[in-house]
């Protein structure tokens, strides 16, 4: 009895504090979310102003600027569809073999090409993208190869920070896969080819598929990369955003980043079926 | 005796067999990784320690004034200074907002919740220029925000170009990577523990301080520090809702490369920006982790 006692008053305490605890909780979780959806809520309102200027409230609504962004940013459009599906196919290329090197061969030395494979990803854009245009440019000079602003370096920089995406998630879709199968197939006569032909990359066709769109979105998405690379009158469509926007706010800016949202909402919704998205965007 | 020597060992055998199939499967990438991101991190190390001039651009030198000027020049260290404080501060803040959120969607079981997973992760795709768009229209001069406050009677408020204004920009591009990173975290916590530790007389409050939180910490790091790095890379919020006077590492970077045509300049900030995002991690992890280990 004599234990309770104290313990009552302290309940007494905790609760009361408690009663206070959970609404301070809710009043956070209500501006965490507001911060992240309220400036996509209003871009999708913005578009649908019928004035060039933005003011408020509107002088009226109109689904005309979805029809007029598209021709504006047709050019920088194409060459992001371009670079994101080359970018994307390659990266699968090179991602999906080395995905399935690190998942069967764990040791030291896969360990340390897993880090330095997946090293893309903690380093700043904006120095890969000048590091890569510096070495473009020192290559150049010595052999003269027309590198510097070509197609070929911007794709093969996004293949540079694609493939850590691409290697997590085939990983990801390879860790409650069972070696028993490919081992039945080794012992058939399968050759090692055959075997992850035949039996592997059957087993991960999910993974597979999930980090090709994803490799396509975040080459879609980037922009401080693709800053250094684009030669003089090239744009990829988020640098034709970013170079509108230093100038202009419009209804019309607006819509193309609708159109932009909805893409990618409908690419991830379809990819819902084929990955737990929300462990790979982890 | 003489027959185990005679015949490799089969493991041994398998082992090269090995070595080689992961070799076949690994160099690719890893030729793409150290062509386009080694050699040429490598070339900029390199360069940095050259010297800028202004008719010939670049001369090769091996001199360090390019980190003394960095160091030496206020504004320079200011804009670090700025940098810091604008990441570690919307690192906060994510943890403030994002803890709870993360706490609950972890907790709620509803048929709803893929849904509501699938919100969350959508913004993480959508590129920082567009996610800049909203406050833009919020912040402005004629934005939401200052005809609110006009109408209410206290002064034109804007946020544009102000160190705030970032701050909420790039708060609300980082949260969902909080949110999803912590959620996985609580689900990796047993439900049971709480519920136990609340059966035994802990008010909830106390169940989550002294069990929850403990627990959670060392993915709570990750996640912070992946918000850290992130801040301190931001490039088109500063860009946008900065302006031309707000400047933090990644924009001056930039711009000393692309207006000055500095590239041992541009490099050597590339390095300092690499280098003190390093040091600050691995001493947070150090500082952090290591304590609750001593605990």
């Amino acid at each position: 009895m004599s234990d309770t006692a104290p313990s009552a008053s302290s309940l007494g305490l905790t609760e009361k504090l408690e009663w206070l605890a959970r609404p301070g909780a809710t009043a956070l979780v209500v501006s965490g979310l507001i911060t992240v959806f309220a400036p996509l809520i209003l871009t999708v309102y913005v578009s649908f102003f019928d004035d060039k200027v933005i003011v408020f409230p509107p002088q009226g609504y109109s689904l005309a600027w979805y029809g007029s962004s598209i021709p504006q940013f047709i050019s920088p459009l194409l060459t992001s569809l371009k670079l994101a599906l080359l970018a994307g196919g390659l990266s699968l290329l090179f991602g999906v073999p080395a995905g399935i090197a690190l998942s069967r061969y764990r040791n030291r030395g896969t360990q340390g090409i897993g880090t330095l494979l997946l090293a893309p990803l903690t380093i700043p854009g904006i120095a890969i993208g000048l590091a890569i245009y510096v070495f473009a440019i020192t290559v150049e000079l010595r052999t003269e190869l027309p590198l510097a602003g070509s197609m070929a370096l911007l794709v093969l920089a996004h293949v540079l920070i694609t493939i850590p995406w691409v290697i997590r998630i085939c990983l990801a879709s390879l860790t409650n896969h069972d070696r028993v199968t490919e081992e039945a197939a080794a012992s058939l006569g399968a050759s090692p080819p055959r075997v992850i032909w035949r039996v592997t990359l059957p087993a991960m066709r999910n993974g597979i598929v999930a980090s090709g769109f994803f490799a396509f979105i975040i080459s879609f998405e980037n922009l401080e990369i693709s800053l250094f690379l684009v030669s003089p009158g090239m744009s990829t469509l988020p640098i034709a955003i970013l170079q509108y926007l230093e100038y202009r706010l419009d209804p019309l800016i607006a819509a193309i980043s609708v159109l932009q949202i909805v893409g990618i909402g409908a690419i991830l919704f379809a990819l819902g079926n084929f990955a737990n998205l929300g462990r790979v965007a982890r | 005796m003489t027959l185990a020597a005679a015949t490799p060992l089969p493991s041994d055998r398998r082992e090269k067999g090995h070595l080689a199939a992961a070799s076949a499967l690994l160099t690719p990438a890893t030729a793409v990784v150290a062509v386009m991101l080694v050699a040429p991190l490598l070339l900029l190390l390199r360069m940095s320690f050259n010297r800028f001039d202004p008719t010939k651009l670049m001369v090769e030198a091996a001199t360090a004034e390019n980190y003394t000027r960095f160091f030496g020049d206020a504004y320079y260290t200011d804009v670090m200074i700025t940098t810091v404080v604008v990441a570690l501060s919307s690192t906060a803040f994510c943890l403030l907002f994002g803890f709870p959120i993360a706490y609950r969607l972890a907790r709620w079981q509803s048929r709803w919740k893929n849904a509501v997973m699938l919100l969350m992760v959508l913004p993480l795709f959508v590129s920082s220029t567009v996610r800049s768009i909203g406050w833009m229209v919020l912040f402005s001069h004629g934005g939401v925000i200052n005809l609110a406050a006009t109408s209410l009677g206290l002064g034109t408020m804007t946020l544009m170009q102000t160190t705030t204004g970032v701050i909420i920009g790039i708060i609300s591009i980082n949260l969902p990577y909080m949110i999803l990173t912590l959620q996985s975290v609580v689900e990796g916590i047993d439900e049971n523990l709480e519920q136990a530790a609340e059966s035994l007389g802990a008010a909830p409050a106390r169940a989550f301080w002294r069990i929850v939180w403990p627990m959670a910490l060392p993915g709570t790091m990750i996640a912070a520090v992946l918000c850290f790095i992130l801040a301190m890379n931001a490039f088109a919020t500063p860009v946008l809702i900065g302006g031309p006077r707000f400047h933090m590492m990644a924009p001056l970077l930039y711009w000393e490369f692309t207006a000055n045509n500095n590239w041992p300049f541009a490099s050597a900030l590339a390095l300092i920006l690499m280098t003190t995002t390093l040091v600050m991690t691995v001493l947070a992890n150090k500082l952090i982790l290591g304590r609750q280990a001593r605990a």
